[in-house]
């Protein structure tokens, strides 16, 4: 199948500054992938994003969207098929209610009322949300506004959801919820998932993780791939998994556990096995 | 400074039809130099908790005592300010507070405001930055051209800078990558290590609970249903899972083990305790000695 998203030499400047956000960065995105994309505070993580939505307008290299190459007189086709969710939920509500809310995008697109109203309540209902259409968005958590984004998103139907650090001022219990019902859209939608990410758990789940360092693209691979690096991912603005940290306290007391990669589990094994050699 | 709270509850817009009760009953007592975390679901009353600390929120009911001071629904404004000198306060995402020309300018702000010399404070401002892991070839510069985790560390040097003995702190490292995150809690540990600092922190990062709290309060719909020193409240695992609250990770690895029928001396709760544990029942001759 043709790739969802090309991008070819992308560069991209700050007009105040000197050193480039992006420079050269080459990728592309096969449809129905989860793509995860990480990197420190400042990486060029969050530009590269705002590029493909043609936030930013860059001026040198090409970014495609599902065959529509990026330019000033594409860039609404090319929104039509992006939904983004930004970090801070406070910070993307428009409308007095939820279901105002959710309608926003449909409105825009000039969505009839009789038609957008089921759209509307498909999209709350998917996302659990059904419940507080009538609600004010200032009375939901954290976490509660991210889903209502998320429907707002669902109910534009696009093809590929970006999320930029989307579950990074949620408390653990909304970050894995909101995970999961990404996950569910995903499959039940046959959306294209790019995630911004410092969380491992998001990381995790993705087909392929790229590494932006300095606005370069410095690395491509599984996580799997990634992860076996332990203590340099904090460098590359991941966490450091567990069993890396429990392999390196080890280490120093005198225990060498294996080299590769290791899931929690395959670590509990190796463990109890060396321990029941006794 | 040790913090008392005897009865204390509070409520918004009380005496509307509006009121909104949010904490209820709240009582105990954290000693001189603690380091106390507060945790708990949002919407549980942390922040709420913490603002009756340096009064920006007063109590409907109860008292706090904090060393000499006591803070009643009656407390007046013009008795609280040389309260609020001493405990300071480091908002969600300090930084959008900043202000100033120059990153001096902008940490000397609070303690002129408290009757320094300008001279003097601009002196300490320096000294401030250097506390917070910044040197001061940034102190000529305009706080706008830094970094998200450089400006937070400026805004939390200008709160410093009121040399206040309690520093409370609302999920200081929120946003921040987990580099930031480790430097940022590691300046808190330091300082509160090195200048006896009191250190009360609001957060949901329960490895940062794990590794840096002496003791811990849990918030549940505004009540304080639990305090107790870290080990303790991480000691149960299933009233944990009942309160919505996550294990740090090295405690849920350590539970998986011993269903295998490994055993534990004391439950570990960082990977350091953890591995201690693990290389003293090690089988002797599998040791590297290093």
């Amino acid at each position: 199948m043709d790739n969802i998203i090309e991008v070819k030499q992308l560069t991209y400047r700050y007009s105040d500054q000197e050193r480039p956000a992006l420079s050269d960065i080459n990728f592309t995105v096969q449809p129905g992938e989860w793509l995860a994309i990480v990197g420190h505070n400042g990486s060029g993580k969050s530009t590269l994003a705002k590029c493909l939505d043609g936030l930013l307008p860059f001026s040198e290299g090409t970014v495609t969207v599902g065959g529509t190459t990026l330019t000033e007189e594409t860039v609404w086709t090319v929104r039509e098929q992006i939904g983004m969710i930004f970090q801070n939920p406070d910070n993307q509500f428009v409308g007095a209610t939820v279901e105002d809310d959710v309608a926003f995008g449909l409105e825009n697109r000039q969505v009839p009322r009789d038609e957008m109203i089921p759209r509307v309540q498909a999209a709350l209902d998917e996302v659990g949300m059904a419940d507080f259409a009538q609600r004010q968005p200032s009375s939901l958590s954290g976490g509660q506004k991210q889903r209502v984004a998320l429907a707002g998103i669902v109910a534009i139907t696009p093809d590929i959801l970006i999320l930029d650090e989307a579950t990074s001022m949620l408390d653990p219990l909304g970050r894995t919820a909101m995970l999961k019902l990404v996950r569910q859209l995903r499959h039940d939608q046959d959306l294209t998932v790019i995630s911004i990410t410092h969380d491992i758990n998001e990381a995790a789940g993705a087909d392929r993780i790229l590494v932006i360092d300095d606005g370069k693209l410095v690395e491509e691979a599984s996580p799997q791939e990634i992860f076996s690096k332990g203590d340099q991912l904090i460098a590359l603005g991941l966490d450091i998994p567990f069993v890396a940290k429990l392999k390196a306290a080890l280490k120093t007391r005198g225990i060498v556990p294996p080299a590769d990669y290791q899931t929690t589990t395959e670590m509990e094994d190796w463990l109890w096995r060396s321990l029941s050699n006794t | 400074m040790a913090i008392t709270f005897e009865h204390v509850d509070f409520t918004y817009q009380a005496g509307t039809p509006m009121a909104n009760p949010a904490l209820t009953d709240i009582s105990f007592s954290a000693p001189d130099n603690c380091f106390l975390a507060i945790i708990g679901h949002t919407g549980s009353g942390k922040s709420t908790l913490i603002q009756q600390i340096n009064a920006l929120l007063k109590p409907t009911a109860g008292q706090i005592k904090i060393d000499d001071f006591t803070i009643t629904p009656k407390t007046t404004n013009a008795d609280l300010k040389p309260l609020r000198r001493h405990v300071g306060m480091v908002f969600q995402f300090p930084e959008s507070q900043l202000f100033a020309e120059t990153v001096r300018q902008d940490i000397a702000f609070g303690p002129q405001n408290f009757g320094m010399s300008e001279d003097d404070a601009l002196v300490l401002a320096d000294k401030m930055l250097e506390d917070v892991g910044l040197s001061t070839v940034y102190a000529d510069r305009s706080p706008f051209e830094l970094s998200g985790g450089q400006m937070r560390r400026v805004a939390i040097a200008g709160v410093l800078a009121m040399q206040p003995k309690v520093l409370i702190l609302d999920e200081p490292t929120a946003g921040l990558d987990p580099q930031g995150r480790q430097e940022m809690m590691s300046l808190f540990e330091r300082l509160h290590r090195e200048q006896g600092l009191s250190i009360i922190l609001v957060t949901h990062q329960m490895e940062d609970v794990a590794q840096y709290a002496e003791e811990v309060a849990v918030m549940r719909q505004g009540r304080l249903v639990k305090y107790g020193a870290t080990r303790e409240i991480f000691a149960d695992p299933q009233w944990l899972t009942e309160n919505q609250l996550a294990e740090p990770i090295a405690a849920q690895f350590a539970q998986n083990l011993s269903r295998r029928g490994i055993t534990w001396s004391a439950w570990p709760l960082t990977a350091e305790e953890l591995a201690d544990q693990l290389a003293s029942q090690w089988p002797k001759g599998e040791r590297t000695d290093v």
